[in-house]
């Protein structure tokens, strides 16, 4: 058993190690001066190995503390509890979310890479593997929360014998939820960890109704009586000192974890599995209808051929946004027609509202994903072709693209800016009547910056390789800083004029220098990365 | 026509890949091009297809009208994992290829034939080429590729994940297209380039050399182009 924990845990540092070298590798700047053989320097491996043991240690306390701070004692706080009935409100918090977190986050079941060259790589002994992983591990957490339970529970008025059960509890809820697991996986059931827990939309929305449930009911006074909290604790020691042979006596961990690492890690770690994954989903959105064709020659063929077999991808999103927006607005006009009070408020808002239009125009664009079906199922495989890298197919592939991408963009738009001059009038008007069209043309003139901008870093920067992931550093900065330029104008207070004028000018500067530099610069850079 | 390369170089760091290379190749004749992994066979085809920069060289065309930088049109390039436009069928992908070339290419014929020439079924002509077996999206590389009628073709391991039929297919439609270009045939498999070239170039320390066959036997040209390898990793 000790021979099993110094070689994962020397596998861990390892691994850790290296991703810590990795990572300094990749940073700007100071990367480059790293040579590649760092991997093998023995000064540069003592640092990384002290990071990782300190990010070892860290991890037994930091995240404890965090979890008692903010999600525990900050609302005694916020809730002003009295004293005498702060230590109900700390089990009313800790018991539930404990047992959530059991289920949510057991090391037992998350995959992670270290498990993944242990077992499946090394073929080391998986239940021996296993156990003595998952009781390092709660004995980092049992630790964890022995402090933090007697540094919080003694705070918060709870008894020392109190405290000193929690811990006890905690690691309970976790070897109770793996026994529970163990015992679903030999009726033939999937194991869940947080990913696929994640992905069940019915259980998100149960823990989106039931962990804010809680904090109300507690804050509203409604918490659950101290003797019921330790009626739960012992119950959950008790089942677990019940239940926790099975754990021992399980003889299946490597089907377990390969069925774990399967389904999440190997797909992530084997590149060539990566690129059939992205290949199928891909190939998926392609329509199968047998009736699409086109008339037309040359690129404008392609074109045609590209947005009628796309359809849905590329205008599905486009014409919901569409219809909620037309929705909103109708009902929006309704309750200004029926109730003219709520029409004065709206139409002061409307007023000021434009600066926020950047990011919602940001955030309903289908720019880019737009540029990445194109890539996806059209350039990655035509840019292999050298009639397709002329510059005069390029520019215009380039020209007609821009067109489609504004047509998607502008649906969604048009609806909103023409909705938004109607809600103006509906809701008293304005004294200026170029306000209507300010509001109207500046809304549109943001979706074709958008559809524009996209377009030109994906034709200038072409950031995909051969293997469809994205290699340009630079383009992801620039979607970054573009997400942070909108996010910035929310706080620029101008008048709808001034800001729409503004808006309208920039963005007609922007498509004409946008597409100047393509023009002079894409015959050279659009290219598969390499 | 001949195909030169003056003093072509490409590092990736302190990796010098290809180092000052110089080199000419004839038509009407295809190359074999044989280095051993990572010797950077894929980095040259990048190179001269204008996919990855060079640090340094220049590549030039000769033939009767004189000497010139090649374009885009006179090279062609087929690579070892077919990439064809999934979204459209076999007919929709040679049709949007004719109108892109007509007026450039001579004697565009009508598709069928094309169809019929590299040996696709009629059944398979109309179906999205996602649903293409590999062997199939090889053939319509291949077409566009003879179609396009590059005066350089580079192929990167053409055959080497075809099934035996089809690899012979190809086998025969390279020989059969040759005498009016020059063909260069990079692989791994040494009885494939014996088979099929008609020349042995080594991509070996960066630089490209000339294996000469004089009057060997097949199986003392082998062992020549091995020990020639080999001494690569004994550097």
């Amino acid at each position: 058993m000790f021979k099993t924990f110094r070689i994962s845990f020397m596998l861990k540092n390892t691994y850790r190690t290296n991703a810590i070298l990795h990572g300094i590798k990749q940073l700007p700047f100071i990367g480059k001066l790293i040579p590649d053989t760092v991997y093998g320097m023995p000064a540069f491996k003592i640092i990384a190995y002290v990071i990782a043991i300190i990010y070892e240690i860290s991890t037994l306390l930091i995240w404890k503390l965090a979890y008692f701070f903010f999600f525990i004692a900050l609302w005694t706080m916020i809730g002003d509890v009295s004293r005498q009935l702060q230590p109900e409100f700390f089990l009313h918090l800790l018991i539930p979310l404990t047992i959530t977190g059991a289920f949510i986050h057991n090391f037992m079941f998350e995959a992670e890479k270290h498990k993944y060259y242990a077992m499946m790589q090394l073929n080391m002994d998986s239940r021996q593997f296993t156990l003595v992983n998952y009781f390092y591990e709660l004995a980092k957490y049992f630790i964890g929360f022995l402090i933090c339970g007697l540094l919080f529970g003694l705070i918060l008025g709870l008894h020392i014998w109190e405290c000193l059960l929690i811990p006890v509890f905690a690691a309970s809820a976790k070897t109770l939820v793996c026994a529970y697991q163990i015992n679903r996986f030999k009726r033939g059931k999937p194991v869940t960890n947080s990913s696929s827990l994640l992905k069940n939309g019915l259980l998100l929305i149960g823990l989106c109704l039931f962990i804010p449930g809680l904090y109300i009911t507690g804050l509203l006074g409604f918490t659950i009586p101290r003797y019921a909290s330790w009626a739960i604790i012992a119950f959950v020691i008790a089942g677990t000192a019940l239940t926790c042979r099975s754990i021992f006596s399980f003889t299946e961990y490597r089907a377990m974890n390969k069925e774990i690492l399967s389904s999440q890690l190997i797909n992530q770690m084997d590149k060539s599995a990566q690129r059939r994954m992205i290949v199928d989903r891909n190939r998926k959105i392609i329509s199968l209808d047998k009736n699409i064709s086109s008339n037309k020659n040359g690129f404008e063929y392609l074109n045609e051929l590209f947005i009628k077999r796309h359809r849905k991808t590329l205008w599905g999103n486009s014409i919901i946004i569409t219809a909620v927006i037309a929705g909103l607005i109708i009902l929006a006009s309704v309750v200004c027609i029926m109730v003219p009070k709520v029409g004065s408020g709206l139409n002061e808002t409307l007023m000021r509202s434009l600066p926020y239009f950047c990011i919602i125009m940001y955030a309903i664009n289908r720019g880019m994903y737009f540029t990445q079906a194109l890539f996806m199922n059209c350039d990655h495989s035509l840019l292999t072709y050298s009639f397709y890298k002329e510059p005069k197919s390029i520019l215009s592939l380039f020209r007609i693209r821009l067109r489609e991408i504004t047509k998607v963009n502008l649906l969604p738009a048009a609806t909103g800016g023409a909705g938004l001059a109607l809600l103006l009038f509906l809701s008293g008007g304005t004294d200026n009547p170029i306000n209507y069209a300010v509001l109207f043309v500046s809304i549109c003139a943001m979706s074709i910056f958008f559809s524009v901008h996209y377009l030109t870093i994906y034709y200038l920067l072409q950031p995909y390789n051969a293997g469809t992931e994205i290699k340009s550093g630079t383009y992801q900065v620039i979607n970054i800083g573009t997400y942070m330029v909108c996010f910035f104008f929310m706080n620029v207070k101008l008048p709808t004029l001034y800001f729409g004028l503004s808006t309208i000018a920039f963005c007609v500067l922007y498509c004409i220098i946008a597409c100047i530099l393509v023009y002079k610069f894409a015959p050279k850079t659009f290219r598969i990365r390499t | 026509m001949i195909f030169t390369i003056e003093h072509l170089s490409k590092r990736f760091d302190a990796k010098e890949v290809l180092r000052d290379i110089s080199f000419s190749f004839e038509s009407g004749k295809i190359y074999g091009l044989l280095g051993r992994n990572g010797a950077g066979k894929t980095t040259l085809f990048n190179c001269l297809n204008g996919d990855l920069k060079a640090d340094s060289g220049i590549y030039t065309i000769q033939d009767t009208a004189g000497t010139r930088t090649p374009v885009p049109d006179d090279i062609g390039y087929v690579l070892s994992t077919p990439t064809v436009p999934e979204f459209l069928t076999g007919r929709e992908f040679l049709k949007f290829f004719c109108d892109i070339h007509s007026g450039r290419i001579k004697g565009i014929r009508p598709l069928d034939d094309y169809f019929d020439y590299i040996g696709i079924d009629r059944m398979d002509r109309d179906k999205l080429l996602k649903d293409y077996s590999h062997g199939m999206k090889n053939k319509m590389q291949m077409l566009i590729n003879i179609i396009a009628q590059p005066n350089l073709l580079l192929l990167d391991e053409p055959l080497t994940s075809l099934d035996v039929v089809v690899a012979e297919e190809m086998k025969d439609v390279l020989r059969s297209i040759k005498s009016d270009r020059i063909t260069i045939l990079s692989t791994h498999i040494m009885d494939l380039a014996l088979d099929m070239c008609d020349e042995i170039v080594l991509l070996s320390h960066g630089v490209l050399e000339k294996v000469d066959k004089n009057n060997l036997d097949n199986n003392d040209f082998k062992d020549k182009i091995i020990a020639a390898l080999k001494e690569e990793t004994n550097v």
